[in-house]
């Protein structure tokens, strides 16, 4: 089962929109944009010969699409890597943080930031939402022994694609003079995050774990060869919304899916995901500043 | 909750000693069932230890011998092989072994329960299962199997991140360039030479002056020498003051004497502690020992005459084998069966080389003997140790004083996991040290081993025999 409301089913999404949207996805015209102020982090930290190292990392670890791009751009043939940089720890380890650096500078530069007039609230929801989800697929991933990088990685990015749903469709609606209720905002981000985000995956051959997770998190048991990946990146999306939304679940509501016992956690093992909210919150609020 | 259901033996896990212990009890008519908190059967033996790192070890070995065939062959090995491609043998290899054991228990008409079991009294389990549900089982016998887990010393921030143990060290994805591993036992070990053949700098750092201090000490020589030639480094007589994790990309490691080690990743393997902790056992009025283990007699039998304790809760060994056979004798006491003869059992130790050994080795021969007469087959002197490129090896054969009796074999080597059941049989039949000779052994193998240690005995022997008669 998705997390994501259903909004989607009842919601009437305004077809010109939607006919445009498709138009874009097909033609592939899509672009992850970094936010501004990651972007300025990045620049004037790489400027600066003082600059603490560690605070690179941390924050090439905080932004999905900053995270996307160095994982591409460090599996290009320009880097050639011996083996596939498989998360954001192995391209720090690889790379080393001049390189990486040099990276984000770029990146930064060329992305244009996500700026929907009239949505930095949405965006700013989106990306702690996604900052929880990679917290959080942490934890499980501690708790069960599956590999704490690849979790936090495919939490993260298993919802690349909605800030660029929704900088698209805005756009669109812009375009067509079409005014959008949130709703049927929320319904295109719901319905076409995932479309968008398995796209994204393949034009920059993000590692299969995380393509993986972007497309079967919220139907796991269909996923071919990361399953683990996606039941993980499934309930870290769960409890990320649970924890960032709180009137989205009741307790009982959340702990009513399958995921848990397809995790092998029993109640106990669930309270002590619940109990570390505020550590995840912190970190989110952290990194939101 | 409903009433209770009976069997004649529950069992309360499902590793290599719970899993001989059902079937014994299966065998016998008796009805049995399994209590397991994780959905497999095979407990950490299938899914966290021997048989994944076994399969680890294997594919490192055939990249060794890969590479070191490339010439020969005229084939390029690529500098770094990724995970991926080395631990997807391992999870068929784990599926395919998980589903053998499962299938084992379902023929044998044993009941298999998905949960965690806690005692509610001697002869009471609650078991509650993965969606909460709680069931209550009673039996006649009860068996004990719950395994261990890597133990975390205190003050080194395992995180199954950057600072693993030797579950987590299963989940890695890539190869770390580099890899600190603490500890001298033989999970430290195992894995130190498995990622040093896997090209990975490996550091491994303990206490004492040689790793595998229960082993013969010439064995451990050769093994350590082959890690360090292989690229490892070994630090002997090292406590660790304090390990952090830099926040970038390395581990550091400040030993007491101010040495600093860096390295992406590290294992902290310094033993392992008993499961025992969540089963409640007060209120069966079982006590733990002070190491934290349970205590039994020589049947496995606790203080409370129908509770049995088998596997890595007793603590050492630690060993499937051994567990597999405690779990045996075990059900087959309860029952009234005869246990059969008790033999030792043989150690074998999954280094790249393996090593193994039975019996007394030359420190326990001359502690007992004073005096003992050791026979050596170096494998670089076997015609199938170099027709197989296995040179880098050594068996022992350990006599009494008169060179007459076989005491022990130890071996260092590949192979020498398998080499030492012809020892153990020998052992077992008080063979001789002429046996060895007497018998004939197929050429080229590196079971002549055998022959040329007994040999080399034979000779000790005669110029013995010579400088009395003189």
């Amino acid at each position: 089962m998705n997390t994501e409301t259903d909004l989607s089913k009842n919601i009437d999404m305004p077809e010109p929109v939607e006919r445009a949207l498709l138009q874009r996805i097909d033609k592939d015209r899509i672009e992850l944009p970094v936010l501004p102020q990651v972007a300025g982090r990045v620049m004037a930290l790489s400027s600066d010969p003082s600059a603490d190292a560690a605070r690179l990392s941390a924050l090439i670890h905080q932004d999905q699409a900053l995270a996307a791009h160095i994982l591409r751009i460090a599996n290009s043939p320009a880097y050639m890597p011996r083996t596939p940089i498989m998360s954001l720890q192995h391209a720090v380890a690889m790379l080393g943080v001049s390189q990486l650096s040099e990276i984000a500078v770029t990146i930064s530069l060329k992305s244009g930031t996500v700026h929907v007039p009239g949505h930095d609230a949405e965006i700013q929801q989106l990306w702690r939402h996604a900052l929880a989800s990679g917290a959080y697929a942490k934890e499980i991933a501690r708790l069960r022994r599956y590999n704490v990088e690849s979790a936090y990685l495919c939490g993260l990015l298993h919802a690349v694609g909605k800030p660029v749903v929704l900088k698209t469709v805005t756009a669109i609606a812009a375009e067509l003079r079409i005014t959008l209720r949130p709703d049927a905002i929320r319904a295109f981000i719901d319905s076409y995050h995932s479309r968008i985000g398995i796209l994204i995956a393949t034009e920059w051959a993000l590692p299969s774990q995380v393509a993986e997770a972007i497309a079967y998190y919220w139907v796991y048991e269909q996923a071919p060869s990361h399953r683990h990946e996606a039941m993980m990146t499934c309930l870290a999306d769960r409890l990320a919304t649970y924890v960032l939304v709180p009137e989205s679940f009741n307790d009982s509501t959340l702990r009513d899916h399958s995921v848990f016992a397809d995790l092998n956690l029993y109640p106990d093992d669930v309270d002590t995901l619940l109990g570390l909210k505020d550590k995840v919150l912190c970190l989110v609020d952290t990194m939101t500043l | 909750m409903s009433p209770a259901t009976h069997y004649d033996i529950v069992v309360i896990g499902s590793g290599p000693a719970g899993q001989k212990a059902a079937i014994q009890g299966a065998k016998a008519g008796k009805r049995v069932a399994v209590i397991e908190r994780e959905p497999g059967i095979g407990g950490g033996c299938v899914y966290r230890g021997t048989i994944p790192s076994k399969t680890l070890r294997e594919s490192a070995l055939q990249l060794e011998r890969t590479k070191q065939s490339s010439t020969t062959l005229d084939v390029c090995v690529p500098p770094n092989i990724p995970v991926a491609a080395l631990m997807r043998r391992v999870d068929d290899v784990v599926k395919a072994h998980g589903l053998y054991m499962e299938n084992q228990l379902r023929r044998n008409g044993i009941s298999f329960f998905h949960g965690r079991a806690k005692f509610c009294s001697a002869t009471l389990i609650e078991m509650l299962s993965i969606d909460g549900v709680k069931q209550l089982i009673t039996a006649d016998t009860i068996v004990i199997a719950t395994g261990s887990r890597p133990r975390a010393p205190v003050g080194i921030p395992i995180d199954h991140e950057n600072i693993l143990d030797s579950d987590s060290i299963l989940s890695m994805i890539y190869l770390p360039r580099s890899l600190t591993v603490l500890g001298g036992g033989v999970v430290a070990s195992e894995y130190a030479s498995i990622f040093a053949a896997l090209g990975v700098h490996v550091t491994l750092v303990d206490r004492a002056d040689r790793p595998l201090q229960f082993l013969d000490e010439e064995l451990v020589r050769m093994f350590v020498q082959s890690f360090e030639q292989g690229g490892g480094r070994y630090c002997a007589g090292q406590a660790v003051k304090d390990v952090r994790w830099d926040g970038i990309s390395q581990v550091v490691t400040t030993l007491l004497d101010g040495q600093m080690i860096r390295s992406d990743k590290m294992l902290v393997a310094v033993g392992r502690q008993p499961n025992l902790e969540d089963l409640n056992l007060s209120a069966t009025g079982l006590t733990l020992t002070e190491k934290g283990t349970l205590a039994v007699n020589e049947h496995c039998q606790t203080a409370i005459p129908h509770i049995y304790g088998v596997g890595d809760l007793l603590g050492p060994p630690g060993l499937a084998s051994s567990a597999m056979e405690q779990g045996r004798r075990a059900v087959c006491h309860a029952l009234g069966l005869p246990e059969g003869r008790s033999s030792d059992i043989p150690i074998g130790i999954y280094t790249i080389p393996e090593m193994a050994s039975i019996g007394l080795d030359e420190a326990a021969g001359r502690a007992r003997y004073r005096e003992v007469m050791v026979g050596r087959a170096r494998f670089d002197e076997i015609a199938r140790g170099q027709i197989s490129g296995i040179c880098n090896g050594l068996l022992k054969l350990v006599a009494d004083p008169t060179g007459e009796y076989l005491l022990g074999v130890q071996i260092v080597g590949e192979g020498a996991t398998e080499l030492i059941h012809v020892g153990q049989i020998a052992l077992q039949h008080a063979g001789t040290i002429d046996s060895f000779v007497e018998n004939i052994f197929n050429f080229p193998t590196l079971a002549e081993g055998y022959r040329i240690a007994a040999l080399d005995i034979l000779g000790q022997r005669q110029k013995r025999l010579a400088s009395t008669a003189a």
